[in-house]
């Protein structure tokens, strides 16, 4: 196999990969938000099954969670299961990184002096306007370095797809090294994934300054 | 805004040059592949190659076609459709490309009589045959050097769904999780290099098409030349593999298992031969075929 070969067929497994990573922090990044949210709920029920969902999320393996996703709805309700292979991957990154984002976001809200909430009671801003106006925008700029850590873990966690069979870059170099007997490949996906973190720490880091406007 | 877009370029020119001195090296391998293939060849002819197998085998296992237990129905009908392939010839001529397992494929066209194959055309043109495989195992299914997904039992699978007039869906999963992908349907068989042997009664078997001997591969200039000579030694096998079954399953050749050092269990194969080309281990207990391979492929 030329490298020329070898780049082309890695570099569709590239954009796999990246399918992976923006459709995952597309729905985990409101959905943290909504999740973060509801465990501050004052309804004890539903406090409960969030402390539940993110014990589980955060207590099991990925990988595992990802075959649950797939083969779950055939194991357990005798569903087809044909076509769901890359819905099932987006669920379990979603669902999963969603529970990481929330205790992030949770972090960012408790840390917020109960000051601020007083002064804006002063002011006569309702619970909604506090909330979105004072209290998120701060929350944010707190919360951001952690956020770009987890969003890093992130582009490497997507190799993970390979559990089921998706063939995602890191997979693509998996195979390509079994039949070249080669470990260049795996040289290409390191590099590949530097780079892609190296593009997310900058992005990251830009946002960062943009919203340090207090300095 | 200046800033951000020189270290833009910076970042650029970065990966350039990595890509570049990547190119340079790949173009060297090859050069390099190029003059190897020629001294393996004189190699193969003396007795100096760097690794070579035991005279003495681990076992004989074969090849087969696994289906869902209750799929009697299309295993009998792909085995038809199987045995005339063999019968017209097509099985050897996609044989001849693969030089490593040439001598595996055992099935010969004269031994099949003319009232247990299938006729051409004879299936449900509406019907998807979706063959479930293995990626990793060359060179029964694989990524080719092109890219393209390729090998022994796919260019089978396609030529046996064209003969019958099936559509053609390859369903490549993760090895380790075929039984789950088999039961919940996303594919309709096991076929990659799949060893009934051990598995008799937890799939409804198609036709047996290779055999497969498991062997120990070793350094040339090791000094190990019987499996007596393993004890003490440390000895790779790829997880889920035949070989590793036979070294760890109650029947088999556990006992020999017993005298090694330590038994290494690797993800793939590539890893486990560099790890013996590097001195880490001493041997690999691996289907031939596969062996075979590795030996063929070994650059340097």
């Amino acid at each position: 196999m030329t490298l020329e070969v070898m780049l082309k067929t890695m570099g569709i497994g590239m954009l796999r990969t990246g399918g992976i990573f923006c459709l995952t922090l597309l729905g985990s990044l409101p959905l943290g938000m909504i999740v973060a949210l509801l465990r501050k709920s004052r309804i004890k029920p539903v406090q409960w099954v969030i402390k539940i969902y993110i014990s589980i999320m955060r207590g099991t393996p990925l990988m595992l969670q990802l075959l649950v996703w797939y083969f779950g709805p055939y194991y357990l309700f005798d569903l087809p299961i044909k076509g769901w292979r890359y819905p099932a991957i987006i669920l379990g990154f979603v669902l999963n990184y969603a529970a990481y984002f929330a205790e992030i976001y949770r972090g960012g809200i408790e840390s917020m002096s109960v000051g601020q909430y007083e002064a804006a009671q002063v002011l006569g801003y309702t619970k909604t306007q506090t909330f979105m106006k004072i209290i998120l925008p701060q929350v944010i700029k707190t919360i951001l370095p952690s956020v770009t850590n987890e969003v890093i873990t992130l582009v490497k966690d997507t190799s993970l797809a390979f559990t089921l069979a998706y063939q995602e870059v890191f997979s693509l170099a998996k195979q390509i090294s079994a039949s070249q007997t080669s470990f260049i490949p795996f040289v290409v996906a390191g590099i590949f994934y530097y780079v892609a973190n190296y593009a997310v720490a900058f992005v990251m880091e830009r946002i960062e300054k943009a919203l340090d406007y207090y300095q | 805004m200046k800033k951000t877009v020189s270290l833009i370029l910076a970042l650029v020119m970065i990966m350039g040059c990595v890509f570049a001195l990547a190119a340079c090296k790949g173009t060297d391998a090859q050069n390099n592949s190029g003059e190897s293939d020629a001294a393996d060849v004189s190699k193969d002819d003396s007795p100096e190659a760097a690794y070579v197998f035991l005279d003495e085998k681990l076992g004989i296992e074969s090849y087969a076609i696994g289906f869902r237990k209750d799929d009697k129905e299309l295993a009998d009908q792909v085995t038809a459709a199987y045995k005339a392939l063999v019968k017209n010839g097509t099985y050897a001529e996609i044989g001849e490309k693969y030089p490593d397992i040439k001598d595996y494929l055992n099935l010969k066209a004269e031994d099949i009589s003319d009232d247990e194959i299938a006729e051409q055309g004879s299936g449900d043109a509406n019907y998807t045959f979706k063959h479930g495989f293995d990626l990793d195992f060359p060179p029964y299914s694989y990524r080719q050097d092109d890219g393209t997904v390729g090998g022994f039992d796919v260019e089978m699978a396609q030529a046996l769904c064209e003969y019958l007039g099936w559509k053609y869906e390859p369903v490549p999963f993760n090895w380790d999780a075929k039984d789950a992908e088999l039961t919940a349907g996303s594919c309709d068989c096991s076929w990659s290099g799949f060893t009934l042997e051990g598995r008799e009664d937890d799939y409804c078997w198609g036709i047996t098409y290779s055999k497969n001997e498991q062997g120990i591969l070793v350094a040339a200039d090791s000094g190990i030349k019987t499996l007596a000579d393993l004890a003490g030694k440390t000895v790779g096998v790829q997880t889920a593999t035949s070989a590793y079954d036979m070294l760890e399953g109650e029947d088999g050749k556990s006992e020999l298992c017993q005298t090694f050092a330590d038994l290494k269990v690797y993800e793939t194969y590539t890893i486990a031969f560099s790890d013996l080309k590097a001195g880490a281990i001493d041997a690999i207990a691996i289907d031939m075929t596969a062996g075979a391979f590795l030996i063929a492929n070994d650059k340097k």
